[in-house]
């Protein structure tokens, strides 16, 4: 074989798209790899233009491009991240991902004549369907595991941890701005009785109920956690002290309606709520939860079944 | 470590070429982006792996980090960062000639990065008789973080490298940017026998 026959048999044994255009964008040269694709004929393809045989190629946007290898005479690329493709082609793996179009990284190489004049612009088209794949597969993944991370397994609120970490937030953010925070915690009522009675199982299904319950309460914006075994918290973002109020005794109310068959038994069930407003003694977002902690267990002394408000010591009501 | 550091006259003469390689670089882009494109004295300096994170104004916060890897003849090698600060990329679309819905920001930024890059390395390479070829650019990070800990996230198997920090201005856009070169230690020792050439050609 001659030598200079070797390039080219080389382009058409290779897994990467080459195609060439002069500087008016008309196709000069494709390889094999980019008929097979493409499954159009050269007479369809060579001395046509490139917008015409590829109608799908933003043209405003490919020819900037290109303008750039022209005039800084340096390679551009393409990415597969940023674009999914380029050229709508079929991939090799259409039946084991869900994928429509091959997955592009493109390559726009200037090409110059021997006496240095720039003739052509060359383009690597190469396959990245398989990476594009595995990327979006490992993206989900740690957007589930990101997930699992901040929710309750249980209840499917927040938990603890992550709760925390948005009571910190919001605590220093209201301080900063002079905003109004409330905080109410409140815990179910003879929870231990229910378990020892009835078992662990109609436990749990009574704190997925109350989750669910008091989730459909609240604004958007309102963060609900699990705080442990059967206390709960919610932080109310720019409220002040009656909408509070107002919310935690929707919250006890709607608890205290709630009946759940359990093993055809009605089974009931009543919390104790404490609310606390920030104020300016409180440095901390702990300060906060301590005090509406102090007003749950003064409604738990108060018999139950009651809220009660931070700083306020006469002040417990339905 | 001795024999990696430059000397006095090897210093200046990279300090020259890419001196005369910036001047070259920024009328290009001038011509391209049709604004003037001012780039600040470059800075050269030995730094090591520990210390780079330190370099590289720890404190500030880069909105994006983008790398493209460059290889030329008689084993010049490296990898340039681009980095970008959130005030940065506003206007980026327009600098660029691209419609703002044409192009995500961070298309934006790897295709800036990328023209700046190959540009100034391509007149770079053609001042030391050298041709340059370049991965595709990517982007590290996007996220509002320090640029610090932007790259201590990365691990690294070199202990020194050559560090050029040349500093990009596009005033009518009140655009900046630093684009970092660095060359590891494998590769210090051919560009100073580059320069020595360099120096006794003179």
């Amino acid at each position: 074989m001659a030598l200079h026959n070797i390039g080219a048999t080389i382009s058409d044994k290779l897994n990467t798209g080459v195609l060439i255009v002069d500087l008016e964008f008309n196709i000069v040269e494709w390889n094999r790899f980019l008929q097979v694709h493409a499954n159009k004929t050269p007479d369809e393809v060579i001395g046509q233009s490139n917008f015409a045989v590829f109608p799908e190629l933003p043209k405003k946007w490919f020819s900037r491009k290109l303008s750039s290898v022209v005039q800084l005479r340096t390679q551009n690329f393409c990415s597969w991240e940023q674009r999914h493709h380029l050229f709508e082609l079929p991939h090799t793996r259409q039946i084991t991902t869900d994928s429509h179009f091959m997955a592009q990284n493109c390559t726009f190489l200037p090409i110059e004549s021997e006496d240095g004049e720039l003739t052509h612009i060359c383009i690597l088209i190469e396959d990245a369907t398989d990476v594009c794949h595995y990327q979006s597969k490992l993206g989900k993944a740690l957007e589930e595991l990101a997930l699992s991370n901040r929710i309750d397994g249980l209840t499917q609120i927040f938990n603890r941890k992550h709760w925390e970490e948005c009571l910190a937030k919001e605590f220093s953010r209201a301080r900063r701005y002079s905003h109004g925070i409330a905080l109410i915690m409140f815990d179910l009522d003879h929870f231990k009785l229910l378990n020892d009675n009835h078992g662990h199982q109609c436990g749990d299904a009574v704190l997925i109920e109350v989750a669910k319950k008091v989730k459909s309460l609240l604004r958007i914006c309102d963060l609900f956690g699990r705080y442990g075994g059967e206390e709960f918290a919610v932080i109310l973002p720019e409220t002040d002290l009656s909408g509070a109020k107002d919310v935690a005794s929707r919250i006890r109310q709607s608890i205290d309606e709630i009946v759940i068959k359990f093993q055809d038994e009605n089974i009931r069930i009543s919390a104790s709520v404490g609310v606390a407003m920030i104020t300016e003694n409180d440095k901390h977002y702990e300060d906060l939860i301590h005090n509406s902690d102090v007003a749950l267990y003064r409604a738990k002394d108060a018999g139950r079944n009651i809220v009660c408000v931070a700083n306020e010591s006469e002040d417990c009501f339905l | 470590m001795s024999s990696l550091n430059l000397n006095e006259d090897q210093q200046d003469c990279l300090q020259e070429i890419i001196n005369v390689a910036m001047g070259q670089a920024s009328d290009q882009l001038a011509r391209y982006l049709d604004t003037f494109v001012y780039l600040k004295v470059p800075n050269i300096e030995q730094v090591s792996a520990q210390s780079l994170s330190m370099t590289l104004n720890p404190d500030e916060q880069a909105v994006a980090v983008v790398s493209q890897g460059f290889f030329g003849f008689e084993g010049i090698r490296g990898e340039a960062l681009l980095m970008y600060q959130p005030k940065d990329s506003d206007r980026l679309a327009d600098l660029l000639g691209y419609e703002p819905e044409e192009q995500s920001v961070e298309e934006q930024i790897i295709d800036l990065s990328s023209i700046l890059t190959t540009t100034f390395l391509n007149v770079f390479a053609t001042q030391i008789n050298n041709q340059m070829s370049y991965s595709a650019p990517r982007l590290l990070s996007s996220s509002k973080t320090t640029i610090s800990e932007h790259i201590e996230q990365q691990a690294y198997n070199w202990d020194l490298a050559l560090k050029v920090k040349i500093s990009y201005q596009v005033t009518d856009y009140s655009f900046n940017c630093d684009m970092i070169l660095l060359i590891p230690e494998s590769a210090i020792i051919n560009i100073k026998t580059v320069i020595d050439r360099i120096l006794e050609e003179y």
